[in-house]
C-alpha cells in the first residue's frame, strides 16, 4: 500500500466498509422489520403498510384471543418444554460415553449416530406416521414427544461429546481414588463442570422443537395443533388474514429473540459445530 | 452388587485381586450400557424401527386407503427412476436448490466474517444482531419473505412500481419462485458460516498474515493466498454438512410455493411427502424417500472427497 495520502486513503476505506456492513445488516434485518411493522398496523392498513403511521397491538389482541392459537402456543411450548428435559437426560450420558468410554461399543455407537444423522427426516417421519398410530400414539403429546426426542440424539450426543472432552478427566480418576462409584463420578463431580454446556444444549433444543415443522405437520391432526404447522396453514387457508398472521409469527420470533440477546454467549458453541 | 462382593468378603478373608478387577470391570460395562441404552433404544424404535418400516412399504402395494398390502418388489422404485417429473424437475430443483443455497450461503458468510473480525465501533451489536436468523424457525422466515414478495401487497412490488416497472407476479414463474425459497434458505443459514467463519478465523497463526505483509500484499492478495487456504478445512465441513441439509429442505419450499406452480418448483421431501400424503401413494412415497436418502449419501461422500481433493492439490 502506498505510504502517500494513506491515512486519507484509510479513512475512506474504512467508511466504505462501513456503509457495506451497515447495508448488509440492514438487509438482514429487513425482513423482520417489516413483519414487525406489518403486525403494528390497523387490520385495514396492513395492506398498505408503507402508507401512513396509524399503529396499533389491536392484531396482537385478536391473535392472541383466538382458541386455535392459543391453544398451538401452549401446546408447542409444553412440547418443547418436555422435549428438552428427556432429550437433555438422554444425550448428555450417552455423549459423556462418547467421550470417556472408549472401545468397540463406542465405535458402533459413533458410527450409528454419524450415519442416522445424514437420513433425511422425511424417510423416516412418513413411516412414523404409520407407526405412532399403529401405537394409538397419533397426535398425542406422547407421540410428538418421543420422536422429537430421536431427532435431537444424533446431533445432541455429538455436541455434548465435545463438551464433555473439554472436561478434564483427572477429575474423574481422583473422584474413583477417593472411592467414588461411576455414576457417583458422573453425576457429582463431571455434571457440574459440563454445566454450561448443558444449559446450551438445552436453550437450543429448546427453541429448535419451537421451531420444528416436518415432524409437526406429519405427525399432528387437529387434536394438538402446534405453532409452526398451524401458521403455515395460515399463508393458505386463510391467505388474507396477514393482520392476524404477521402478528402470530412475530410472537412466535420472541423466544428467538430472547435467545440471540440475552443468551447468545451460551448458545454459539453449540452452534458451531 | 455391593451386597455380593461383602458376603465374599466376610466368607473368605477377601477376594483376590483378580476378581476385584473382574468385578470392577463388570460394574464399568454395566454403567456404559446404562448410559447408552435410553439413547439407543429411542433412536432404535423411532428411527431405526421407522425407515426399515419404510423399505417394507417400498416393497408393497401400500396405500393409506387400501386393506391389503401385496408384495411388488421393486415396482415401485422402477416407477419414481422412469417418473419425468423426479428426474425432469425434482432432481434438477433440489441439486440447483443446494448449490444455490450453499454457494450463497458461504460467500455471503466469508464476507461478513471477514467484515467483522476487525475492531471498530458497534462490532459486538453488529455480531449479536446477525445470529437472529438462525434462531427463527425456517416458517417464520418463510411467511416473511413471502409477504416481501407479495404479489399485491407486497413492499417488493410497491419498490418495482416506484421503479417504473411493471408488478412482477414473484410466485407464478417457477425459477423465480424457487429463487425466493433459495433467498429465505440464505437469510437462515448465513449466520452459520459467519459464526464457524469467525470461529476459524480466531484461531489461525499470526505469522503467515505477518510474512504476506513484508512481502508487499494488498488485502485481496493477503485473502486470496492466505486467510482462504487456511479456512479451507472448516469450509469443507461446513459445506458438505450444509449441502446434506439443503438437499433434505423442505419447511421453506412448502411454506413458499408448495411445489407450485403446478408441481414445478418440488424438491425431492416435498416430491416423496407429496406422494404419501397428497397422492396417498404411501409406497411411493416411501420409496422416493428411499431413493432421496440414497442419493444424498453418495453425495456427501462425493462432495467430501471431491473437495479434499481440490483442496489438496491448491494448497
Amino acid at each position: 500500500m502506498r505510504r502517500g495520502g494513506g491515512a486519507l486513503a484509510n479513512g475512506w476505506r474504512r467508511a466504505f466498509l462501513g456503509l457495506v456492513l451497515l447495508g448488509v445488516l440492514g438487509l438482514f434485518l429487513f425482513p423482520v422489520f417489516w413483519l414487525t411493522l406489518t403486525s403494528l398496523r390497523p387490520e385495514s392498513e396492513v395492506f398498505y403498510v408503507h402508507r401512513g403511521t396509524h399503529l396499533t397491538l389491536a392484531n396482537f389482541r385478536k391473535a392472541w384471543a383466538a382458541p386455535k392459537i392459543q391453544e398451538s402456543f401452549v401446546n408447542s411450548a409444553v412440547l418443547a418444554t418436555l422435549a428438552t428435559v428427556f432429550s437433555l437426560q438422554v444425550t448428555v450420558m450417552s455423549g459423556y460415553m462418547l467421550s470417556r468410554f472408549k472401545g468397540a461399543a463406542n465405535k458402533v455407537w459413533f458410527t450409528a449416530i454419524y450415519l442416522f444423522r445424514t437420513v433425511p427426516y422425511i424417510t423416516w417421519v412418513m413411516p412414523l406416521y404409520l407407526l405412532t398410530q399403529s401405537l394409538g400414539l397419533f397426535d398425542t403429546y406422547l407421540g410428538l414427544l418421543l420422536p422429537h426426542v430421536a431427532v435431537h440424539v444424533c446431533f445432541f450426543s455429538w455436541v455434548m461429546k465435545g463438551f464433555f472432552d473439554g472436561v478434564e478427566p483427572e477429575l474423574e480418576q481422583a473422584a474413583y481414588l477417593d472411592g467414588c462409584s461411576h455414576w457417583g463420578a458422573f453425576l457429582r463431580i463431571i455434571l457440574p463442570q459440563a454445566r454450561p454446556g448443558i444449559v446450551a444444549l438445552g436453550i437450543l433444543c429448546w427453541l429448535f422443537t419451537w421451531n420444528e415443522f416436518l415432524f409437526a405437520l406429519i405427525l399432528t391432526g387437529s387434536r394438538t395443533p402446534l405453532l409452526t404447522v398451524t401458521m403455515a396453514q395460515f399463508v393458505h387457508e386463510l391467505g388474507v388474514e396477514w393482520h392476524l398472521m404477521s402478528a402470530t409469527a412475530v410472537t412466535a420470533m420472541i423466544p428467538a429473540l430472547v435467545v440471540t440477546l440475552f443468551a447468545q454467549r451460551y448458545v454459539v458453541s453449540g452452534l458451531r459445530l | 452388587m455391593p451386597g455380593r462382593a461383602h458376603v465374599e468378603t466376610l466368607g473368605g478373608g477377601g477376594p483376590s485381586r483378580g476378581e476385584a478387577a473382574a468385578s470392577l470391570f463388570r460394574e464399568r460395562r454395566r454403567f456404559v450400557a446404562t448410559l447408552v441404552a435410553p439413547a439407543a433404544l429411542i433412536l432404535l424404535v423411532f428411527q431405526v424401527v421407522p425407515i426399515l418400516m419404510g423399505v417394507d412399504a417400498s416393497l408393497r402395494r401400500f396405500s393409506l386407503t387400501d386393506e391389503e398390502h401385496p408384495f411388488v418388489g421393486f415396482r415401485n422404485f422402477a416407477r419414481i427412476l422412469s417418473d419425468g417429473q423426479f428426474l425432469g424437475v425434482v432432481l434438477p430443483n433440489t441439486f440447483g436448490f443446494m448449490i444455490a443455497s450453499v454457494t450463497g450461503g458461504v460467500v455471503l458468510g466469508l464476507a461478513i466474517a471477514m467484515l467483522l473480525n476487525r475492531p471498530f465501533p458497534g462490532r459486538i451489536v453488529v455480531r449479536t444482531l446477525i445470529v437472529f436468523p438462525l434462531m427463527v424457525a425456517p416458517v417464520v422466515a418463510s411467511i416473511m419473505i413471502a409477504w416481501i414478495f407479495n404479489d399485491q401487497f407486497g413492499i417488493a412490488n410497491v419498490i418495482v412500481t416506484a421503479l417504473g416497472f411493471p408488478p412482477v407476479a414473484w410466485l407464478v414463474k417457477p425459477w423465480l419462485g424457487l429463487g425466493i425459497v433459495v433467498l429465505t434458505d440464505i437469510w437462515l443459514q448465513t449466520p452459520f458460516y459467519v459464526l464457524i467463519i469467525l470461529a476459524a478465523l480466531e484461531t489461525l497463526p499470526r505469522e503467515p498474515f505477518e510474512a504476506a505483509r513484508v512481502d508487499g500484499a494488498n488485502a485481496w492478495q493477503v485473502f486470496r493466498n492466505v486467510t482462504l487456504p487456511l479456512l479451507r478445512p472448516v469450509l469443507l465441513v461446513a459445506i458438505v454438512i450444509r449441502s446434506i441439509d439443503a438437499f433434505r429442505v423442505f419447511d421453506t419450499v412448502w411454506t413458499i410455493t408448495k411445489g407450485e406452480p403446478g408441481r414445478a418448483t418440488e424438491v425431492f421431501s416435498i416430491y416423496a411427502y407429496k406422494e404419501a400424503f397428497v397422492f396417498l401413494n404411501l409406497d411411493r412415497g416411501a420409496a422416493a424417500a428411499l431413493v432421496g436418502a440414497a442419493i444424498i449419501m453418495v453425495v456427501g461422500v462425493v462432495l467430501y472427497w471431491g473437495l479434499r481433493r481440490v483442496t489438496e492439490v491448491s494448497r
